[in-house]
């Protein structure tokens, strides 16, 4: 038996389940979805010299220390993308792939759909690590090519290449310059003026460093190595996106700066091979944090 | 309805209810009967297609996960028992008479790593033509993901086994003189029903079978697959070379022909290496992509078994490895189509010391794989048919 001032309390609430039923009603038939609050990303990796979209095997391009160069290919890794908010807070890429190989040769690498749902909002910055940290820079992680032919050899630091740039420049005066055309290859011939022209190549290879107790570059004078990964913030890279959105964004290496600010790279100085010179690749990297990646929306 | 009557204690169903019982079973009778007549007149189940016992390739520690092998060919214990059997078969160029017989050992020998060896530098068909190029061993191409040949030019092993059985200067035979011979063989076509489910000897199934057997040819266990497992130690003088191989102020080789992070000990990619400066042969790399950077390009051979694949480079121009190590030493020419890579042309080559010379060769012959070379699951089979 219900006492009395539990009836009067019950009654005291029943005025709440009108409105309650109504609410669940108007709701219920809502015709609308509730808004998905997940979104996806692309990113596009482009590669650009002196504004232009890059032209590969063409001695079309002078660097900032006046040596033509060309640049038959590039492959390098980019990982940990990061999208800032301005709170400070961050998202991660790293549900399928945190670290994403980049090939001018394999369109497919030149293009990366990020798996990662991206939460809806307003994000202030992107930013990602150019190489590969040290922790996750293991030797025999890529065992199928193309990212095993990456490796970086276990005895100058393990792991794999950052970066390969392979091109060639002109060591003095121009003697044959090769340009494509059409699918071919053409030469600009002029008479030689010095003994020392010629076409030399070079491997501009970045990953870990060595330190050496002389300057003798031989393995068993190594002391320490060196991580010379570095993080790159985008500039102008703010995004707003929403949910159900798939937005394409597009991360362009500006080629030309590599080879300028802070420091101007001069091919003859360095020569065709850095692997094993850690002051030249310290310095390569100190242009890379710079202003060779851009962002494009 | 059923009409219950109690009778000396007994319950019992009414006569008129027995009637009905009665005519209710006989349409019951009726009706299973036809059921019956039915299902027997219904087709049997068709059998179970026939399946050969899958093979599985056990991935080697640091080799690629990544295999080539077509969807349309997926191996078999059977079918590499029978492209063994054909491999060997020298009946395979359609052609039976004992001074004709060619198949595809006669050129890939097995303690030769599968080539042809030494003594002859271009192998020749059963013309007396000779091929274009020197030959490349048949040693791990289940990692080649589809550029065959020193050019590259072809997709598949399958591809090659029909491209060698036309070719002049190999088999110079068709494929409807190929599968005549094969089919009238007795127990062939016993053979090719356990790896394929069929009798019918074709062009396409020889090509298949044989695919299946030369991606079995795997080579994992030489001295240095057991150094970098941990098994075995190198000497000092085979890890001064490893040393050399894998830097680039040493010898550089690893970059084309990988190493520690890659022990198939080869790229499969295409580099003009310095050899030449004028381009005239039309079955380089160029001939295939059009692409004018890759004049003068070859494959990167694999460099396991190397001191047996003599001679060396496409056109056999070496005759030792000595030679080689010479060449990329002091004797590569610069020209615009030589590829980046090889970055020591500006000193005309990698300029190494009689030292590091052997101790870097020390180093290649690591590569050399015993167990691959004498393995007998590669090896001829005891019997052949109809033999």
């Amino acid at each position: 038996m219900l006492k009395k001032t539990q009836v009067k309390s019950n009654f005291k609430y029943s005025f709440l389940i009108l409105p309650a039923v109504l609410m669940a009603f108007v709701f219920s038939c809502t015709k609308d979805e509730p808004a998905p609050k997940e979104a996806k990303i692309i990113l596009n990796f482009t590669q650009f010299c002196e504004g232009q979209p890059l032209e590969y095997d063409t001695m079309k391009y002078v660097n900032a220390a006046g040596n033509h160069y060309l640049v038959n290919e590039i492959q390098y890794f980019i990982s940990d993308v990061k999208l800032h908010r301005s709170d400070g807070t961050f998202q991660l890429i790293d549900q399928f792939e945190d670290i994403h190989y980049v090939d001018t040769d394999i369109p497919a690498t030149q293009s990366w759909q990020v798996f990662d749902p991206i939460i809806a909002g307003d994000y202030e910055k992107v930013s990602f690590t150019f190489g590969i940290s040290e922790e996750k820079n293991q030797s025999l992680m890529f065992v199928n090519p193309p990212e095993r032919d990456m490796f970086w050899p276990d005895v100058l630091g393990g792991g794999y290449h950052y970066m390969k740039l392979n091109g060639k420049w002109l060591a003095a005066k121009n003697l044959v310059i090769p340009f494509k055309t059409n699918n071919f290859l053409m030469f600009l011939c002029q008479t030689p003026s010095s003994p020392d022209d010629i076409l030399k190549p070079f491997n501009f290879h970045l990953g870990i460093g060595q330190l050496y107790a002389d300057s003798s570059m031989n393995t068993d004078s190594i002391t320490g190595f060196v991580q010379n990964y570095f993080e790159v913030e985008l500039p102008n890279s703010g995004f707003t996106i929403s949910g159900g959105d798939t937005l394409n964004f597009e991360i362009r290496m500006n080629v030309e700066n590599w080879f300028q600010n802070p420091h101007i790279w001069d091919h003859n100085h360095w020569g065709g091979m850095i692997m094993q010179n850690q002051e030249a690749m310290k310095t390569a990297c100190e242009n890379g944090k710079e202003d060779v990646f851009s962002f494009e929306k | 309805m059923k009409i219950l009557v109690l009778k000396n204690g007994f319950i019992e169903v009414s006569k008129k209810s027995r009637k009905k019982q009665c005519s209710f079973g006989m349409l019951l009778l009726l009706l299973t009967a036809v059921i019956i007549f039915c299902i027997s007149c219904r087709k049997s189940p068709p059998p179970e297609p026939y399946t050969p016992t899958p093979y599985q390739i056990e991935i080697p520690y640091g080799f690629p996960i990544m295999l080539n092998i077509p969807t349309d060919n997926p191996m078999s214990v059977e079918g590499i028992e029978l492209g063994r059997t054909l491999f060997y078969d020298g009946r395979l160029n359609g052609r039976t008479h004992p001074d004709s017989l060619m198949s595809c050992f006669t050129c890939h020998q097995q303690e030769n790593s599968f080539e042809v060896g030494k003594p002859r530098p271009y192998p020749f068909g059963v013309t007396g033509q000779s091929t274009h190029h020197a030959m490349l061993p048949m040693i791990n191409l289940v990692w080649n993901m589809g550029t065959f040949g020193w050019d590259g030019s072809v997709g598949s092993i399958e591809e090659d086994v029909l491209v060698v059985i036309s070719a002049p200067t190999e088999f110079d035979s068709s494929p409807e003189k190929v599968v005549n011979t094969i089919k009238n063989i007795d127990g062939y076509p016993e053979f090719f029903k356990k790896a394929f489910g069929t009798k019918e000897v074709t062009v396409d199934r020889i090509a298949k079978a044989i695919a299946q057997f030369v991606r079995t040819l795997i080579s994992s266990d030489s001295k240095f697959d057991k150094y970098l497992r941990g098994e075995e130690q190198l000497s000092p003088e085979e890890l001064r070379g490893f040393v050399l191989f894998t830097t680039e102020e040493g010898a550089d080789c690893f970059h084309c022909h990988g190493g520690s992070g890659n022990p198939l000990f080869t790229t499969n990619k295409f580099y003009n290496n310095g050899k030449d400066s004028v381009f005239t042969d039309p079955f380089d790399r160029f001939g295939v992509t059009g692409d004018p950077m890759e004049k003068g390009a070859y494959k990167a051979t694999t460099l396991r078994n190397i001191e047996l694949t003599g001679p060396y480079m496409h056109d056999g121009r070496f005759e030792t490895l000595d030679e080689v190590v010479e060449f990329y030493s002091k004797q590569l020419i610069s020209t615009p189509y030589i590829d980046p890579l090889m970055h020591h042309i500006v000193n005309g080559g990698i300029q190494l010391t009689p030292n590091e010379k052997a101790d870097l060769m020390a180093f290649i012959k690591t590569l050399r794989d015993e167990e691959f070379l004498t393995n007998p699951v590669f090896a001829k089979p005891d019997r052949m048919p109809g033999l």
